[in-house]
């Protein structure tokens, strides 16, 4: 079937383009608040990116890729190869084509609800209104409403806690080493928390809830104690004026939680529909029980890396000029609250915005009356967009998957 | 680029009001010039100090401009809105003050300050430099309580408008004494319109910067 083979390249080459794409904008989000506030260089913000995104994407990444792979359409459509193969390559394509058209043009789009939009136009032409899973889709949608909320809910209440308990203090250095263990902490255990469950490292490990709990809790103290020892060390021969100081450290931490996050939650924007018409070519069905392969997974990270590295200086370089007023310490709830989000979202299979996340959490610290000045109109901008993402990726979608079925029949 | 994100950060408008008190703040400078100048025997740099004021007096305003033009509809801040610009506009108020002083002046520079009231004049003049300059101190001192939020520097900040208000107080009390020997001594009513008026914009500078103290004061409440 050389015609198959053609289309897996195709596949393959788009979906390197959206995963390179991914990496090229999106990492704006996980590097914005640690480049702003002066935490790393570029240079630094681009390693981590894109080291620490390979990882999340080939190892906690696959749960979003099953959800946007079988859970949106049903699974009728998905057990007919033809369709599947045909409906696949064209959601990657119109994904791809919306996502460059903003790009382009500026526009504030998720890549994940370009993805998800495309997936509905498929089902809708392949099997109509009958063939998407509306309740399935229903509880993406939500999950597209909770996350930011959530997002604001985590980094209001870190900002107002580290308000009180630490900058507001005279000695606010030494505060912040002192509760430094609970933030590095706190982040090791959910990162240790979804290392554990479900990923394949964690399955072949197979620890229960509470053991997972009990490790995760051990290692977060572990970890929490020795930064804070290493910290003190840091800083021994010559203390920092604030605890702003402490949390520039932290906040290096926090950079590569939110970098892991986002490789594990966006990859699933280009592998997904790229598993598919893998698997159609392999075994000539699209199997529902079969994982994506690791190696899918890693493709895709390799794709955001090298976005990362490839586009990643002029973004960054952006960032830190137009970014000026953000201290360490709401950097950090930033990260902490958009990596929380997004991490969490992800183990439960539903594919949430990185980007939406991350400006959830700025606007969480805003609302703490920690920011100097925000701006609220580009929340209108993103629900507009967010509401025209998904029929503009729908129509696309349809539009390209007739022409391809013509085409080849 | 597609950098929703970064659309989020607009420029801060405390950098702006910042800039806008460093404006002031150099005015008084100019204005302390054009005031000496004014009481000393011979002078003839007054009209060049004046220019001097008038021009920092547009520049300020071009600030006062792009902040209010750059805070979009929408825009979360540590503070609320409405006080901000009351402050802006009181702060500015200081330097509309100056400006009409100095115009009051150039209006009948010839005869100059009578020589009996030289000394009650020049207190007043330094009573009003003080506050002028405690501005620019004030806006970043509170800056530094909105990226703390501690006590210390709260306090601080409370301290400047105490003083801003004191200041007031005693240029009041000067330009009530002022206005008493103004009436005693000259006889011609022009002399006496003139001296009175600048005695009174005079004594308006501080209450700009009292009420410049007061709306800060809004601003730190919790």
């Amino acid at each position: 079937m050389p015609t198959e083979y053609l289309i897996l390249v195709a596949g393959f080459i788009i979906g390197f383009y959206m995963a390179w794409n991914i990496g090229a904008n999106d990492v704006a989000n996980s590097m914005a608040s640690s480049v702003g506030a002066k935490a790393i260089t570029v240079r630094q913000a681009i390693l981590i990116a894109s080291v620490l995104n390979l990882l999340g994407a080939a190892f906690i990444g696959s749960h979003v890729t099953d959800t946007i792979r079988k859970g949106i359409v049903c699974n009728e459509i998905l057990n007919d190869p033809q369709l599947a193969f045909i409906g696949a390559l064209s959601a990657l394509l119109s994904a791809s084509l919306w996502v460059s058209f903003s790009t382009w043009k500026s526009m504030p789009i998720s890549t994940t609800h370009a993805i998800v939009g495309a997936m509905i136009g498929f089902g809708l032409i392949a099997g109509g209104v009958e063939a998407i899973q509306w309740l399935k889709l229903a509880s993406v949608v939500l999950s597209w409403i909770i996350s930011p909320a959530f997002s604001i809910v985590i980094s209001f209440t870190m900002f107002n806690f580290i308000k009180r308990r630490i900058i507001s203090k005279t000695n606010s250095y030494e505060q912040a080493l002192r509760l430094s263990p609970v933030f590095v902490g706190l982040t090791m255990f959910v990162v240790v928390l979804s290392f554990l469950f479900k990923t394949p490292l964690g399955k072949r490990l197979s620890v229960g809830t509470p053991a997972a709990a009990l490790i995760a809790l051990v290692t977060a103290a572990g970890i929490g104690l020795a930064a804070r020892w290493l910290l003190r060390r840091i800083h021994r021969n010559r203390p920092a004026d604030d605890g702003e100081g402490i949390f520039r450290y932290i906040q290096v931490g926090t950079a590569c939680y939110v970098a892991l996050a986002q490789g594990a939650n966006d990859v699933a924007n280009a592998v997904a529909p790229l598993a598919v018409i893998y698997f159609f070519v392999r075994t000539g069905t699209v199997g529902d029980q079969v994982q994506v392969p690791l190696f899918l997974l890693l493709f895709g990270g390799v794709g955001i890396a090298l976005g990362v590295t490839m586009a990643g200086r002029r973004v960054m370089e952006t960032l830190g000029t137009r970014i000026t007023h953000l201290s360490n310490s709401r950097g950090f709830c930033v990260e902490f609250a958009a990596a929380t989000t997004v991490l969490a979202a992800s183990k439960l299979g539903l594919p949430v915005s990185t980007t939406h996340a991350a400006v959830g959490g700025v606007l969480g610290v805003g609302v703490a009356r920690g920011m100097e000045a925000l701006n609220l109109r580009l929340v209108y901008e993103i629900v507009l967009y967010w509401l025209l993402t998904l029929p503009a990726a729908a129509g696309t979608c349809m539009i390209i998957f007739k022409i391809i079925q013509l085409s080849l029949s | 680029m597609r950098l929703p994100f970064l659309s989020l950060f607009v420029s801060s408008p405390f950098e702006g009001l910042q800039e806008h008190a460093e404006k002031v703040k150099e005015c008084a400078w100019a204005f302390q010039q054009a005031m000496e100048c004014h009481m000393a025997e011979k002078c003839r740099r007054f009209e060049a100090h004046r220019q001097d004021v008038i021009k920092l007096e547009r520049e300020a305003d071009a600030i006062k401009r792009r902040i209010r033009g750059h805070l979009p509809k929408g825009t979360i801040m540590p503070i609320d809105k409405f006080q901000f610009f009351m402050y802006l506009k009181e702060q500015d108020g200081v330097l509309d003050a100056v400006e009409d002083v100095l115009d009051w002046i150039s209006y009948r520079q010839e005869p100059g300050i009578p020589p009996e009231l030289t000394k009650e004049f020049a207190l007043l003049v330094d009573a009003t430099i003080d506050p002028i300059e405690e501005l620019s101190k004030m806006v970043a001192e509170a800056r530094k309580y909105f990226s703390s939020f501690s006590n210390r520097k709260r306090e601080q900040v409370k301290d400047i408008i105490r003083t801003l208000r004191l200041k007031e107080h005693e240029a009041d009390e000067l330009e009530h004494q002022l206005k008493q020997k103004i009436f005693h001594i000259a006889t011609d009513p022009v002399t006496v319109f003139h001296m009175i008026r600048l005695a009174e914009i005079l004594g308006s500078i501080t209450d700009h910067g009292e009420n410049a103290g007061d709306m800060m004061r809004a601003m730190i409440s919790k």
